[in-house]
């Protein structure tokens, strides 16, 4: 979330992906640095160490749905 | 007054508000009057509005002020608040990463280990039997004033900004003294630099503390090394981010019949350092079993060190003499992987607070 921003900030266009246990934790950090509005997008949890097929799918999942938020 | 007045018909009805507004570690806490604050803030010698720095992960401002509201809160008598301020200060340092810190899952927590005369002029902060146990007052609320400080200042709440999966009970309070009078080894701010007379914190976030226990043979002449290979199994405990991540740092606190066994046997302090260094580290296979993430591939090395250098181990002397030392593993995170950060504790601007708490 704070890379997101720090990104952002930088004109650069950017999506933060935020896992569903640490959303509350992405909207703290967002509204702690005056961006509560910062793009974010929702994983499922957990995502580390649950292998590569299920990686894959997630990616595959939220791959057109980071294109369409940084497109805006 | 730079800090919010809230209003309450009682003393035990202010307390139940600051819990309902999450401003407590769960502990009942003492209620930050403006008396008793404009007493706390007048012991630290130095501007009630001063800016020591900006505190992550909220990104609050930690004044003096806010940091004396923290300090009554948390017991301190006014004689403690030179070494509350210092130890904010150093996790304000950016080479604490105290955002990162306090944002992580891992569990950490800023020990505090306090150097030099402030011992006794800020104290007296313990360092015998039990140091890290209840029962001694300075100990007790000078590590919890900079908890507190760190939830209400830094914004640290379990769950939504401290994600600590489950903590430790060190995250309340963590602090003691060096017991540099039992020691055989220089004192730790003098082995970073400091003159013996400069009153220091060293502050490190660290696990709970891991006992370790030898006993070994008086008629072993290489009893010595046998403690170091002990010491150093604790320091590389495998389950540890110090074995799996690597490259952070961890404590070491001998009880001075362990230290007694090391200096007995010539080592500096090190020397000591140096030897652990190198007995703790890991087959590349064995890692690669449990943490294929962070093992890497294989490289030409069969084995991978714990730390990356000697000064990586933080060592003191404390506690009563007996068979069980303690390691406190690390983080091993964060941008600059969990250093420990030394700031001297200003006693020449301390100033006298006259007459009794009157509220």
């Amino acid at each position: 979330m704070r890379d997101g921003i720090a990104i952002a900030r930088l004109g650069i266009p950017a999506v933060s992906l935020v896992t569903e246990d640490f959303w509350p934790q992405g909207d703290f950090v967002a509204e702690s640095l005056g961006m509560p509005d910062a793009p974010r997008l929702r994983l499922p949890h957990p995502v580390a160490g649950t292998g590569e097929a299920n990686l894959s799918a997630v990616a595959e999942a939220i791959a057109p749905k980071i294109v369409e938020a940084l497109a805006h | 007054m730079l800090t919010g007045l809230l209003q309450a018909v009682d003393e035990a009805a202010a307390v139940e508000r600051l819990h309902d507004l999450e401003c407590t570690d769960g502990l009942p806490v003492i209620v930050p009057t403006e008396a008793r604050v404009a007493r706390m803030a007048l012991a630290a010698g130095l501007d009630r509005d001063l800016v020591l720095g900006r505190m992550g992960p909220a990104g609050g401002i930690a004044t003096v002020e806010k940091v004396a509201v923290a300090a009554v809160m948390a017991g301190c008598l006014p004689d403690h608040m030179p070494v509350v301020i210092a130890a904010v200060r150093a996790v304000l340092d950016p080479r604490f990463d105290l955002t990162e810190m306090q944002s992580t899952t891992h569990c950490t927590a800023p020990l505090i280990v306090v150097n030099g005369p402030a011992r006794q002029w800020c104290g007296p902060i313990a360092s015998g039997f039990g140091a890290l146990g209840p029962g001694h007052r300075a100990n007790a609320c000078i590590g919890r004033a900079l908890r507190l400080a760190m939830i209400n200042i830094g914004g640290g709440r379990p769950g939504t900004s401290d994600m600590a999966l489950l903590g430790h009970p060190g995250k309340f309070t963590y602090c003691l003294a060096e017991d540099e009078e039992a020691s055989p080894f220089q004192p730790l701010h003098v082995h970073s630099g400091f003159e013996a007379d400069e009153s220091v914190v060293t502050v490190i976030g660290a696990e709970a503390p891991h006992s370790v226990l030898f006993s070994g043979s008086g008629d072993d002449p290489e009893r010595h090394e046998r403690f170091l290979e002990i010491l150093a199994i604790g320091l590389a405990n495998l389950a540890t981010n110090n074995a799996g991540l690597r490259g952070g740092a961890a404590v070491v606190v001998l009880n001075p019949e362990h230290a007694a066994i090391l200096a007995g046997a010539g080592l500096s302090r090190v020397q000591v350092a140096e030897r652990l260094c190198a007995l703790a580290s890991h087959p590349v296979a064995e890692l690669a079993r449990y943490e294929p993430a962070f093992a890497g591939k294989p490289g030409t090395r069969e084995r991978l060190p714990c730390f990356d250098r000697p000064s990586d181990i933080v060592m003191l002397t404390a506690g009563g003499a007996g068979l069980y030392s303690m390691v406190m593993p690390t983080w091993c995170a964060g941008p600059h992987r969990n250093r420990a950060v030394q700031v001297r504790i200003d006693t020449d601007q301390v100033c006298e607070v006259p007459g009794a708490d009157s509220g």
